[in-house]
């Protein structure tokens, strides 16, 4: 192995620093900016009449955005990992619906599918299926436990579809990972799976997807964190995640840089610990 | 004798070819009885169709025309029958096909767990029951890649065996393995032919055609040009391209 270059890396990272060191310098004097750091910090929590700690709407958006990117991530790997098994299967239908899933949700631009799932879910499915009354005649509990698992309940069919259009968009591509992955798993594993008489479910359930799995994670890894990213998209539709909650705030307090600045760095510490738990999940896989 | 497990009547595959318009024939009118407790050891060139005619056994190749009937249940489309085939035959690969993510344990239990629904404690012991039959319990809780290939191709067997089959298929088990570790995994199919299983074995390991082989088969060209006794075969092997062949191997 060949010997890590530390100083390299020295010189590498001071150039870096009085980059943007010098940067900073010209923006503040050409700029006439007059930042104002001081002000952030109580739109992430204020103190409420009785003196409790509450969080406040840069809190709240970032929380959104976790709850939005979590469950769109789960959806989309679901959906992508049927797809894609449907797209590797030999019979002529199953590779149809998988092929044209994937075409059609790669092929929309993602402000179209929004709108589409906005009007068709937030709309038509949400009232036939009667998601929205639900949601609203839930009890205190179940209100308490949607809030804190998805939404506040009066929001909770626009969350729906932004979750819906986030799972398809993001699970064409994870349909294509998937099947990729299953691609490089070896015939004999499910020729053996075959004379063993295991059933199609057990087969993909126990013997072939950990395998996929194990192969694409890093794949995966990087698809939810385009999903962390590609969510501030559903701003459009008034889902009051990070980005809106800053461009709100940035209307209401012309502190355009240091909010940008602040939402730029919780995006990044959101997908630099996600892709921490994966190199961590990584290398406390076994070795086989 | 009674009635034969397997029946194969007029059997026939063909594979596309490679420019898709001659079509290769890789087993060709194929009729074959083979009853319980035989040890039938199918030989031929590279290229003769056993792997395709074993294939066609079980269901992993679907065959074009003709019939194979196991045990009374017809291999057909319908799923119910080829899944109670799928039960009642093991198989041995080449290539073992071990699952790489799972220990020895696991690859063997499951199966039992999965497809014979049996409860946690008799998986244990069927297994270790297993292990002990090909003479590996000390590797139970290792991984494939951890054991030799000898070791493997041994696992491979116990666990085709522990779906608790009626006919054991191995397809040129020992063909990739070190020539020191051949013997260890014939050994293994030799006790197994003893117990009385029904195995149907392509192999060019004569030796264990005389020791444990009870009929010998001769594929070339997808057709079987030789079915005989294996006793008769070694005291006169007559025909011609037997001959050729023996005096090669032995
Ligand atoms: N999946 C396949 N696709 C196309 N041709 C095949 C396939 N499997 C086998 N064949 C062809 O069928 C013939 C018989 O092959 P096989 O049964 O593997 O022979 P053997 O096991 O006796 O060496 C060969 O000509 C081989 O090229
Ligand atoms: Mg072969």
């Amino acid at each position: 192995m060949r010997r890590h270059n530390y100083l390299l890396d020295g010189i590498v990272l001071s150039i870096l620093i009085l980059v943007v060191f010098l940067g900073f310098i010209r923006i503040k004097n050409g700029f006439q900016y007059s930042w104002n750091w001081g002000a952030i910090p109580r739109f992430f929590f204020r103190l409420d009449e009785s003196g409790r700690i509450k969080t406040n709407i840069l809190m709240q958006g970032f929380l959104t955005t976790v709850r939005l990117s979590f469950w769109s991530s789960g959806a989309a790997l679901l959906i992508g990992t049927l797809m894609g098994i449907l797209r590797t299967r030999k019979n002529l239908f199953p590779r149809l619906v998988g092929r044209t899933y994937i075409e059609i949700a790669r092929n929309t631009p993602p402000l179209v599918l929004i709108f589409i799932f906005y009007f068709f879910i937030g709309n038509i499915i949400t009232s036939s299926l009667g998601i929205d009354e639900w949601s609203r005649n839930l009890s205190g509990v179940g209100k308490t436990v949607l809030t804190i698992m998805f939404s506040k309940p009066e929001r909770f069919p626009a969350f729906l579809s932004a979750l819906f259009t986030l799972a398809v968009y993001e699970g064409a591509y994870v349909a294509e990972i998937v099947r990729g992955g299953l691609e490089s798993v070896e015939a004999g594993q499910f020729e053996a799976s075959y004379a063993l008489g295991f059933s199609r479910f057990d087969k993909y359930r126990y013997i072939i997807l950990p395998q996929v799995f194990r192969k694409v994670l890093p794949s995966l890894t990087g698809q939810a964190i385009s999903t962390i990213k590609d969510s501030s998209i559903v701003s459009i539709i008034s889902i009051r995640e990070l980005t809106f909650q800053g461009m709100e705030l940035m209307a209401s307090t012309y502190l355009v840089f240091e909010i940008w600045i602040t939402i730029t760095i919780m995006y990044f510490i959101l997908t630099i610990s996600l892709s921490a738990l994966a190199s961590y999940l990584e290398r406390r896989m076994i070795k086989y | 004798m009674s009635k034969p497990i397997i029946v194969v009547r007029n059997l026939n595959k063909t594979f596309p070819g490679p420019d898709n318009k001659i079509e290769i024939s890789a087993v060709k009118d194929v009729n074959v009885e083979i009853f319980q407790g035989e040890v039938v050891v199918v030989r031929g060139p590279s290229g003769a169709g056993k792997s395709t005619f074993l294939r066609c056994l079980n269901g992993l190749e679907n065959f074009d025309s003709g019939s194979v009937v196991i045990d009374n249940t017809p291999l057909d489309h319908h799923h119910k029958n080829r899944l109670e085939i799928r039960k009642e035959v093991g198989m041995v690969f080449q290539s073992f096909n071990l699952f790489p993510h799972m220990t020895v344990r696991k690859n063997i239990s499951l199966a039992i767990s999965r497809v014979r629904k049996k409860s946690k404690e008799e998986c244990e012991i069927t297994t270790l029951d297993l292990l002990e039959k090909v003479g590996i319990t000390d590797k139970i809780d290792s991984y494939p890649s951890q054991l030799s290939g000898g070791q493997q191709q041994r696992v491979a067997i116990a666990r085709a065996l522990a779906m608790n089959p009626k006919i054991m298929l191995f397809d040129e088990a020992t063909s990739a393995l070190d020539p020191e570790m051949i013997s260890e995994v014939l050994d293994v199919m030799k006790a197994l032919a003893k117990e009385g299983m029904t195995m149907v074995v392509v192999t060019h390991e004569m030796g264990f055609a005389r020791e444990a082989g009870t009929r010998l088969l001769f594929m070339d060209n997808g057709e079987i040009v030789e079915d005989r006794e294996v006793r008769d075969f070694f005291e006169n092997p007559i025909e011609d391209r037997s001959k050729a062949f023996l005096s090669k191997v032995l």
